[in-house]
């Protein structure tokens, strides 16, 4: 497409669904009306391991409105379990007997009201055949394999082992990270609908029409057969990418009951009927030599899975990247116990793996007396040490000067307790930020209309990450018209596919597919405006034409209105459909997306080059003296990530994952019970999540950065970035503070007495 | 049991169960689904709605004892056609919000925080809007939403 045709990309502009959302007019899921729904209750398991030998069900069959009750004993054959997109297997619910962890769906109660629903839900009563369960790591019964290389790898390059003993200067400890979960606030909501054959799913979802494709391989019916929306998301964070056992139940229920069912979960339900981050364990070694330089990198990392899932985040393929070291050896373990499968969380790998690598980097600026910034300059690098490959761009020192120049990080006092304020012992850190910049194939639908209206439609998810806007920035900047009068339709499996709304890879998806459909109309109508014999344009280079402020125009001023220019190609509306295959993945991944299969290409996965976002966080900690009560009063984050299309949600989105990054360092933990294997704070009071009060200033600067090989319109996508590496900063900077080193999070006081 | 609401001005007959909250009485029998379920426990914020002036979580409000109350939920604050209340004006403009689902009890909250009297300094603000959850973590720009509408709330 014609250079030099950017206005409105870069520009910041106003959420498109602002209204909606703000005039509670904007319809999640369970807000979708319905006519006289009947309302589902879950029951879940008590136990985390066993079976179940018999339900009793008179008391809860006779509260009034109770309508019907599902169990395996009923339902059971009637759904396949959901696939999972990763690790392969995973626990099952009503399928059968089982109870493969705590929290597990074990029958769905359907009253006339919610309230009817709740009171016999809670009158079942189960029999069980307990078995004693494994909570985690170390627990008895916890089975602990070496993973195999298949959906992520392992690297191995030049002599790990015998550079790390020679290495003069030296880093050998282990650290954790906790269970962690998402907590959107909007709950696991599902609503289904039966019409005759057709079915219609509401739920909030990051990947309609892999809930459509899953859900139709479940209940054994045609994927054309299940409608799925999802127009509004109230929030993700990696909770809605894959389809939950749920979902198939409801509709069961549904079909049964021959009336729509809703569900809506309990806060604490939410807590084992979806994924969540699974806690971790690493040990880390680095060696250096004395100016700094890295002369060996030894990452293994522990994972906890369910017991019939492989699933594993396996962040060494980040952290195996990201600085210059000719010896590199990495190992991924998982542990299997008796939990519900873990998932996607914001930034999956990163948030737990470039923890340890980030404090084994201060704590090797500690033992060389070197700045920490300065030890990440000296093993910068602009080639992939993994592979050889180069980056398509890489601006991490850029985001380190900029953000340590706003921070001021120039007057820090090296010495750790030598910045006291009164009581509060005072502390800065920084750390590095690192995400792979992914893209998924996507299609699209744009119609231009002779009054210079344009419609998107495009089966993208907005999941707060102001998809909307981007879209419709993008199509109002490409067909050069004003962003308002562009409508963009997402959230729904009618709409063309595009692929899961996670792993930072949306916006770059969807946009380059919008870009690309515009493009189409573009050369139509050059095309049909240059061959005429009578128009302002004919005889002109087609390529050279461009769509701006409503008119075809040449770069030499001539111009032909769009009714015009329409005129020449349509009598009515011009429909272009396009799809969007990123380079590196087959033409058959659009139909896949259809499919509902993930398809992703992966900035660690490519074969041309090593696509990555950088970033650089810095963070000031105070932590009382005498009470050991940390505070973060301030915090500042640069990210580089290509092109920014709408500058003002990406700041939104830099600064939620910055205090994301805080709450992952003193706030966030499920907290396990190591008898029972049963999440005990599982509830919103009780899993400390950053409050207003937690994150007085947290500023995010965005550095330009332009990528022309990460794909068409240089976007890298930054949803994750922001998360990636603070946890690591914050415990730094307690360092700094207090001088002592805290290497499992969450950091809390009783860490710091 | 029989009940009357008032809801945005508009009276509403309807029975209820007794156990009915407030939070499903609006989202499920008036269809006014703006005001949002987010833990139905009083932790997360997001039904936060105006009785008779004061912020009350609606999770935790019977619908019979909403009965006689004048009832503000965000429905109420611009109708369709209508400019968008100051103080909704002003979170669109400082992008105080991400995903939206816990915006309307952000926003019945920021106006009560402010007829309060507790939005004088940022400080203020960040501790009485600490009982509303935004887990996309807006929270900079809500402070900066309510920093810019409080002089217009306390001219209206």
């Amino acid at each position: 497409m014609p250079d030099g045709t950017q206005t409105m990309i870069g520009q910041p502009a106003l959420r498109i669904d602002g209204r909606a959302k703000l005039t509670g007019r904007a319809r999640y899921a369970s807000d979708e009306v319905v006519p006289n729904p009947a309302h589902a209750f879950l029951v879940t398991s008590s136990i985390a391991r066993g079976r179940i030998r018999g339900f009793h069900l008179d008391q809860a069959r006779a509260v009034p409105g109770v309508l019907d009750i599902l169990t395996h004993e009923n339902v059971g054959g009637e759904a396949e379990k959901p696939k999972p997109m990763a690790g392969g297997d995973t626990t099952s619910t009503l399928e059968s007997d089982r109870v493969w962890h705590d929290g597990q769906i074990i029958a769905v109660v359907v009253a006339d009201s919610f309230e009817a629903a709740r009171e016999a839900a809670h009158k079942v009563r189960v029999d069980y055949e307990a078995e004693r369960p494994s909570a985690t790591f170390g627990s008895p019964g916890a089975e602990e394999e070496v993973r195999k290389a298949g959906e992520h790898k392992d690297y191995h390059v030049g002599d790990a082992e015998a550079a790390f003993a020679a290495a003069p200067f030296k880093v050998d400890a282990r650290y954790g990270t906790p269970t962690q979960h998402h907590n959107p606030i909007e709950l696991f909501t599902t609503t289904c609908v039966w019409n005759g054959s057709k079915l219609t799913v509401y739920e909030p979802s990051q990947f309609v029409y892999g809930l459509r494709g899953n859900l139709a391989q479940q209940l054994h019916i045609e994927p054309g057969d299940i409608h799925v929306i999802s127009r509004y998301v109230g929030g993700a964070f990696g909770s809605r990418g894959g389809i939950t056992a749920r979902t198939a139940w409801i509709a069961i229920a549904a079909r049964r009951l021959g009336r729509p069912v809703r569900l809506v979960p309990t806060r604490d339900q939410g807590f084992t009927i979806v994924t969540y981050r699974a806690e971790t364990r690493h040990h880390i070694q680095l060696g250096a030599t004395s100016d700094g330089r890295l002369t060996a990198l030894r990452h293994e990392g522990w994972e906890v899975t369910s017991r019939p899932s492989q699933y594993n985040v396996s962040g060494t393929e980040t952290t195996a990247r990201v600085y210059a070291c000719p010896n590199i050896l990495t190992k991924v373990n998982i542990v299997h116990a008796d939990r519900n499968t873990p998932g996607f969380m914001r930034a999956p790998p990163e948030t737990p793996y470039m923890f340890p690598l980030e404090v084994a980097m201060d704590e090797l600026a500690v033992a060389l007396g070197m700045d920490p910034v300065e030890l990440r300059r000296v093993n910068d690098t602009m080639r992939d040490p993994a592979t050889g490959l180069e980056y398509s761009s890489r601006s991490l020192m850029e985001c380190y000067d900029q953000a340590g120049a706003r921070f001021g990080w120039k007057s820090r006092d090296p010495a750790p307790r030598s910045m006291r304020d009164g009581d509060w012992l005072v502390g800065w850190g920084c750390a590095s930020a690192a995400y792979p910049a992914n893209i998924g194939p996507a299609a699209v639908r744009v119609t231009l209309t002779p009054e210079g209206r344009a419609r998107v439609q495009i089966a993208a998810h907005d999941i707060g990450t102001g998809a909307y806007t981007v879209l419709a920035i993008t199509a109002a900047e490409r067909l050069g018209l004003p962003i308002e009068h562009v409508t963009v339709e997402l959230g729904g499996s009618e709409l063309p596919a595009a692929g899961l709304a996670a792993g930072s890879s949306h916006t770059a998806g969807i946009c380059n597919a919008v870009a690309k459909a515009c493009e189409e109309i573009r050369q139509k109508l050059a095309l049909a405006a240059v061959v005429t014999n009578d128009g302002a344009l004919s005889g002109q280079d087609a390529s050279a034409l461009v769509l701006r402020e409503g008119a075809l125009r040449s770069p030499a001023g001539a111009k032909e209105d769009l009714r015009a220019a329409l005129s020449r190609v349509t009598g009515g509306v011009l429909e272009v459909y396009a799809e969007n295959i990123p380079q590196g993945l087959p033409r058959e991944s659009i139909g896949k997306a259809y499919a509902g299969q993930m398809s992703m290409s992966r900035g660690h996965s490519r074969q041309d080059a090593t696509t990555y976002t950088f970033g650089a966080q810095f963070v000031e900690v105070r932590v009382h003296s005498r009470t050991g009560e940390v505070r973060v009063p301030r915090a500042v984050g640069a990210f580089a990530a290509g092109t920014i299309v709408n500058p003002l949600t990406a700041h939104s989105q830099c600064i939620g994952g910055m205090i994301w990054g805080i709450g992952a360092a003193l706030h966030e933990a499920t907290e396990i019970d190591p008898n029972a294997a049963r999440y005990v704070n599982d509830n919103l009071s009780e899993y400390l999540i950053p409050v207003n009060a937690d994150v007085p200033q947290v500023e995010a600067i965005l550095v330009p950065e332009r990528d022309d090989r990460v794909n068409p319109l240089g976007i890298k996508g930054l949803g994750e970035i922001g998360i990636v590496g603070m946890n690591a900063a914050v415990c730094n900077a307690v360092w700094h503070a207090t001088g002592r080193r805290i290497r499992e999070l969450p950091i809390r006081i009783e860490d710091l007495l | 049991m029989d009940i009357r609401l008032t809801v945005n001005g508009t009276e509403h007959a309807l029975s209820v169960d007794v156990r009915t909250t407030l939070l499903d009485a609006l989202r499920e029998r008036l269809e006014l689904t703006g005001t949002k379920k987010g833990c139905d426990l009083g932790q997360c914020g997001a039904c936060t709605v105006l009785m008779d002036g004061r912020r009350v979580l609606a999770c935790f409000t019977l619908a019979v004892a909403a009965e006689g109350a004048a009832i503000t939920t965000i429905e109420g604050l611009a109708g369709d056609d209508e400019p968008l209340h100051p103080m909704q004006q002003a979170f669109l403009e400082n992008d105080a919000y991400q995903c939206g689902y816990c915006t309307p009890g952000q926003i019945m909250s920021a106006i009560a925080c402010v007829q309060e009297g507790y939005a004088e300094t940022d400080e203020q603000i960040r501790e009485y809007m600490s009982g509303n959850l935004c887990r996309c973590a807006a929270y900079p720009k809500i402070v900066a939403a309510i920093r810019q509408a409080r002089p217009l709330l306390e001219n209206r």
